[in-house]
């Protein structure tokens, strides 16, 4: 630290040059990984294979009640960079913090001097154990935010505008453990409610933090892996119909919504793999299922399914849309976060 | 009429005013008309100064009708007010006289209409319009005008402590009813606790009792009893919905256009400013990923112990708080100023260099990796705005970001050659070394596809790209490498070792691949000349490789070069190469010296490259000097037809400095200087005897120093020109 001091009122070009050299050896890397991942950090790969989780443990991991926040709503799924200096104790702070931002916010333009328009924002952060299943990972992180209104009588209840969370689950260990120690990687972000909150909470996260928020824009494939995995847990949970919603690229475009019954779904799925792999699921079975479905409907109505793009899954329980929507039940908690985990370190810049 | 006193120069003339009155009212008059002109002068200078001058200083009843210099003033002042609006002084100025109603009151409702101010308001002159106000002699539509003015540009207002001291003078007029709504608004905005008054509720109650439960009535009290609930009954409570409305259609369109003016002005250059840049107000786009976040201080505990960058002025205050700086917030905002960027030069942690590798990555991969571009030529502008941005930062900074070197690699396989070719190009020439075993899938192959598919002038940007990235390796290798060895280890978490060879070999697959594409390049485009330049440029810092850089590696010019540059038409690009050749010379000739003397063991210079060298030399000898041109050991075959057609006899043995056709037009110049008086040319008399070397010595003083370095060394020139070149002796392979 001296050192550095001193020299860059002199000769700052010594200093300068072993900074710069510092950095550039840091893109160096002489294994055959690819320039991208270029020795900063390691560089994710995309998953073949994922494992079942038992269902029945996610029961005892999360707390119903938390659970059951998480179930409620339809969220909209964003990724976001390693977060700097997050830190899980001064969440009481955060959300005080962050409760003032979103006054001034909204406050912007009215000219009022006075500390609240007609709304108050009170918001909570939290943590969700459970959901988080390697040591690596960090725990899920929970945000609401309630609005009442200045002058509400005594009784009334704070009514829950807007809430998120932000988690990770199975990522990457060589990824994660690349990462300095001051940063916190919770690479999914899920939001409900209104637009202008959430992009007001994100900007808070991003001035805070110094983390960047970008939409999280799934693959067909990512979707097929999901049909396979939600109809592999059909004796967990029953579901009664598979629903896959298809574009086709016609003019005008055509949208083709199939509904596979549920146990004709299981019976395909099982027919797909051996009894032994149960609990791993393979890309090829998966395509091999998706691709029993679509032969299935050219045998009947002559169309193949494959030149469109599968764009919604969906059973009772849960659904996923291409754009980023997902909604979950309890069993399918673990596999879905892991897939989206996954998918949002493969998105990531560095 | 009084006489105007006259200019001091004519002295004597007072004296006689009978026989000089001509004179002295010429010269009267000449002393008006002067001033006149100044003074007219200083009017298109400076109107709106005169203009301001002229409202400050009217009195009260000067004609309104027929008043062409008030209605001049008028004019321009109205003019520049819409265009970039009216500086604070002269708000201050007109709202005066605007209030003080010293002319008609259509004078003043016109005046009010296009008081538009760039800037601030100062709160001087408001308070001194209310209190106008206040003396009641305005017409009421013009009090209305007023009060919706203050409400419109009350964010303009640069303090608003005397507005407040006030507060019970503006509550007054609060029982008027048209003003009545206006009042309730402006008095919303000027609350603060010590306002709320019993008796002031109780009037306003009153009041609400007198007109019914308005809305902005509702909105004053609600405001009181958020201060102080006790005073205001409970039957008020605030369910309403809506606020105040907003009054300022007047002079929506003129401050709108005024802020549209601001937003335009931003233009997109390559250059650093110190201090911050502004930041123009850009309308809210979906996706902000390229504006530089703002330099903010990070928030938490262990923060304000140090001092913000925001609080450092100048370069000198840098230096002297340099240890206790923070760190900002967001580590993009480091971009935005000169002065941020000197810090960020100094700064060690690898954890902000992260946080700032994530936003650059992610701010380049939103612009350009994610889905359909929306607006068009203003996101085009944008991104090449924040494309210029990065190259000057990493022009100052000496060295490339990590995240620009992925985004790199992820762009090349996808673009087009077109999209921000400068910036792309300039970016690419600063990527650190890439290891040679990537080197072709990342940079090559993308490159390669490009180059072939496009015009002369890319493939030149190309050569360039490559160039210059060539000269920053090899000086990032001569200076750095030598101060720290070449192994090491960074820190704990991470090893990287460079090792020499691995350097050596990404050059040499560098220059070997730019040898390639110049080769074909010049076959394809027949021999551009500036393609050729570009090649030359880059060969010869080839050339140089091992003096100048200290990398012993040696690469000889592919025959595609050589040959073009050799016969090329045009005399620079010969000497270049006379310039190339004597570096080779040079630096092979050093390299076997200290080999010899065991100094530096790890020189293997292989066998190939000196026989390379040797026949590029015999064959440019040949060519220039012993007319040994186009035999079998030249290097080139050429069609015997082709070299018929040309006409020239024995052109086997013709062809040398004189019938080169890039320095026959120095031929002849110098026939003529020698035998002026013949009419016929014979250049072969040139080639005599003593007239040879006088030519040669011509073409040296004509600037042809390259040329002149390689025959000084290449060539003996005490024997006969038929003395062949010195070839290099290749050294004994030992060991």
């Amino acid at each position: 630290m001296d050192v550095r001091r001193s020299d860059v009122d002199s000769a700052t070009t010594p200093t300068r040059q072993r900074q710069s050299w510092r950095n550039s050896v840091r893109t160096l890397n002489t294994t055959t990984r690819p320039l991208f991942y270029s020795g900063v950090l390691t560089a994710p790969r995309v998953s073949t294979v994922r494992r079942r989780s038992n269902a029945h443990q996610i029961d005892n991991d999360v707390d119903p009640n938390q659970m059951a926040l998480l179930v409620k709503e339809k969220w909209e799924l964003s990724r976001v960079t390693p977060m700097y200096n997050f830190r899980y104790t001064e969440l009481k702070a955060y959300s005080k913090n962050l409760s003032a931002f979103l006054l001034e916010e909204k406050q912007q333009g009215t000219a009022a001097a006075v500390a609240g328009y007609d709304k108050v924002f009170a918001v909570t952060f939290s943590t969700i154990s459970g959901v988080a299943k390697t040591k690596d990972d960090a725990e899920t992180v929970f945000i609401q935010i309630n609005s009442k209104p200045v002058f509400a009588a005594a009784g009334d209840a704070p009514k829950v505008v807007w809430s998120g969370w932000l988690t990770c689950v199975r990522a990457a260990p060589q990824y994660l453990q690349s990462l300095p120690p001051e940063f916190v990687c919770l690479p999914v972000f899920c939001s409900s409610g209104a637009q202008s909150l959430t992009f007001l909470v994100q900007s808070w996260f991003e001035r805070t933090f110094d983390c960047s928020f970008g939409s999280l824009d799934l693959s067909p494939t990512d979707l097929q892996w999901l049909a396979a995995i939600w109809t592999s847990y059909h004796n967990e949970r029953k579901i009664r119909s598979l629903k896959l919603k298809w574009t086709l690229p016609s003019e005008p475009p055509l949208d083709v919504t199939m509904a596979v019954d549920g146990q004709d779904a299981w019976d395909l799925w099982d027919s797909t793999h051996q009894q032994e792999d149960a609990n791993d699921i393979y890309i090829e079975h998966v395509k091999r299922f998706l691709n029993c479905i679509e032969t299935h409907f050219y045998r009947h109505f002559n169309i193949h399914l494959s030149a469109g793009v599968l764009k919604r899954v969906a059973t009772e329980g849960a659904s996923v849309h291409i754009d980023g929507k997902v909604k979950i039940c309890p069993e399918y908690l673990p596999s879905t976060m892991e897939l989206l985990t996954e998918c949002a370190i493969l998105r990531m810049p560095l | 009429m009084p006489q105007t006193p006259e200019p001091s120069v004519s002295g004597g003339r007072t004296d006689f005013p009978d026989e000089n009155d001509s004179t002295c009212s010429n010269l009267s008059n000449r002393s008006l008309r002067i001033a006149e002109k100044e003074k007219k002068k200083s009017e298109a200078e400076a109107p709106l100064s005169v203009a301001l001058t002229y409202f400050s200083e009217v009195k009260a009843g000067t004609p309104v009708l027929g008043n062409d210099e008030l209605e001049g003033h008028l004019v321009r002042l109205e003019r520049t007010a819409l265009a970039q609006g009216l500086p604070p002084h002269a708000v201050s100025i007109m709202l005066e006289f605007a209030m003080s109603l010293r002319m008609t009151n259509a004078i003043t409702s016109r005046v009010l209409r296009f008081l538009v101010p760039a800037s601030v308001v100062p709160q001087e002159a408001v308070l001194r319009g209310v209190s106008w106000l206040c003396t009641q002699k305005l017409s009421q539509s013009n009090q209305l005008l007023f009060l919706r003015w203050v409400l419109t540009m009350f964010d303009m207002i640069d303090c608003k402590d005397n507005l407040r001291a006030i507060y019970g003078f503006i509550f007054s007029f609060v029982t008027d009813e048209s003003m009545c709504p206006f009042i309730c608004h402006l008095l919303y905005l000027l609350t603060i606790k010590e306002h709320v008054k019993a008796y002031r509720v109780r009037k306003l109650l009153d009041i609400q009792g007198k007109m019914g439960r308005q809305p902005y009535i509702l909105q004053l009290l609600a405001l009181y009893k958020v201060f102080s609930p006790e005073m205001v009954p409970h039957s008020v409570t605030s369910r309403m919905r809506t606020g105040f409305r907003n009054h300022d259609s007047t002079w929506k369109a003129p401050l709108a256009a005024l802020a549209k003016r601001r937003v335009g002005q931003e233009t997109p250059s390559m250059d650093l400013v110190l201090g911050l840049r502004q930041k123009p107000n850009r309308k809210k786009r979906k996706f902000h990923h390229l504006e530089v976040p703002d330099l903010a201080p990070a928030m938490g505990p262990n923060s304000r112990k140090g001092v913000c960058l925001q609080q450092l002025r100048s370069f000198s205050e840098l230096l002297d708080n340099l240890s206790s700086i923070e760190l900002p917030a967001q580590m993009g905002s480091l971009l935005s100023s000169a002065m941020a960027l000197h810090y960020l030069d100094c700064v060690q942690d690898e954890s902000a260099f992260l946080r700032l590798n994530f936003w650059l990555g992610h701010a380049l991969q939103e612009e350009f990796f994610a889905g359909p571009v929306e607006g068009g030529q203003e996101s085009m502008a944008e991104a090449a705005h924040f494309l210029s941005m990065l190259v000057s930062t990493q022009h100052f900074l000496q060295e490339g970001f990590s995240a620009t070197e992925g985004f790199l690699c992820k762009f090349l396989e996808v673009w087009d050659g077109f999209l921000h070719r400068p910036q792309i190009l300039e970016l690419l020439s600063n990527i650190a070394l890439v290891p040679s075993s990537q080197i072709k899938q990342v940079l090559f192959d993308p490159l390669m596809q490009l180059y072939f598919t496009s015009s002369v002038f890319f493939k030149c940007s190309v050569i360039e790209c490559l160039s210059s990235m060539l000269r920053k390796w090899l000086t990032w290798h001569s200076v750095c490498a030598k101060e720290e060895g070449l192994n090491i280890s960074l820190n704990n978490r991470s090893t990287m070792s460079l090792s020499l060879s691995g350097f050596l070999d990404s050059v040499l697959k560098l220059v070997q691949f730019v040898g390639r594409l110049t080769s074909a390049g010049l076959q394809l485009e027949r021999c551009h000349t500036l393609l050729l330049h570009h090649a030359l440029g880059f060969y010869e810092m080839v050339s140089d490789m091992y003096l100048k850089y200290s990398l012993p590696l040696f690469v000889m010019l592919p025959p595609g070069v050589f040959y073009p540059a050799l016969l090329a038409a045009d005399p620079i690009a010969v000497d270049r190469l006379g310039r190339i050749m004597f570096k080779y010379r040079q630096n092979l000739t050093h390299a076997k010296e200290q080999r010899l003397k065991q100094k530096e063991l790890y020189l293997q210079i292989s066998r190939s490259v000196y026989e390379e060298f040797n026949t590029y030399l015999v064959t440019m000898v040949g060519f220039l000097w012993n007319s040994v041109a186009f035999g079998p050991r030249s290097g080139l075959a050429i069609n015997q037809r082709l070299l018929e057609r040309t006409k020239v006899a024995n052109y086997s043995s013709s062809f040398n400095l004189v019938h080169h056709p890039a320095f026959v037009n120095y031929a002849v110049d110098f026939h003529q200087q020698c035998w002026p008086e013949r009419t016929d040319m014979d250049l072969n008399s040139i080639q005599a005897g003593r007239y040879w070397d006088w030519y040669v010595e011509y073409l040296y003083t004509q600037g042809f120093e390259g040329l002149r370095d390689f025959i000084k060394v290449s060539i003996n020139p005490s024997a006969t020109r038929q003395s062949t070149a010195h070839p290099l002796s290749q050294p004994s392979q030992s060991g």
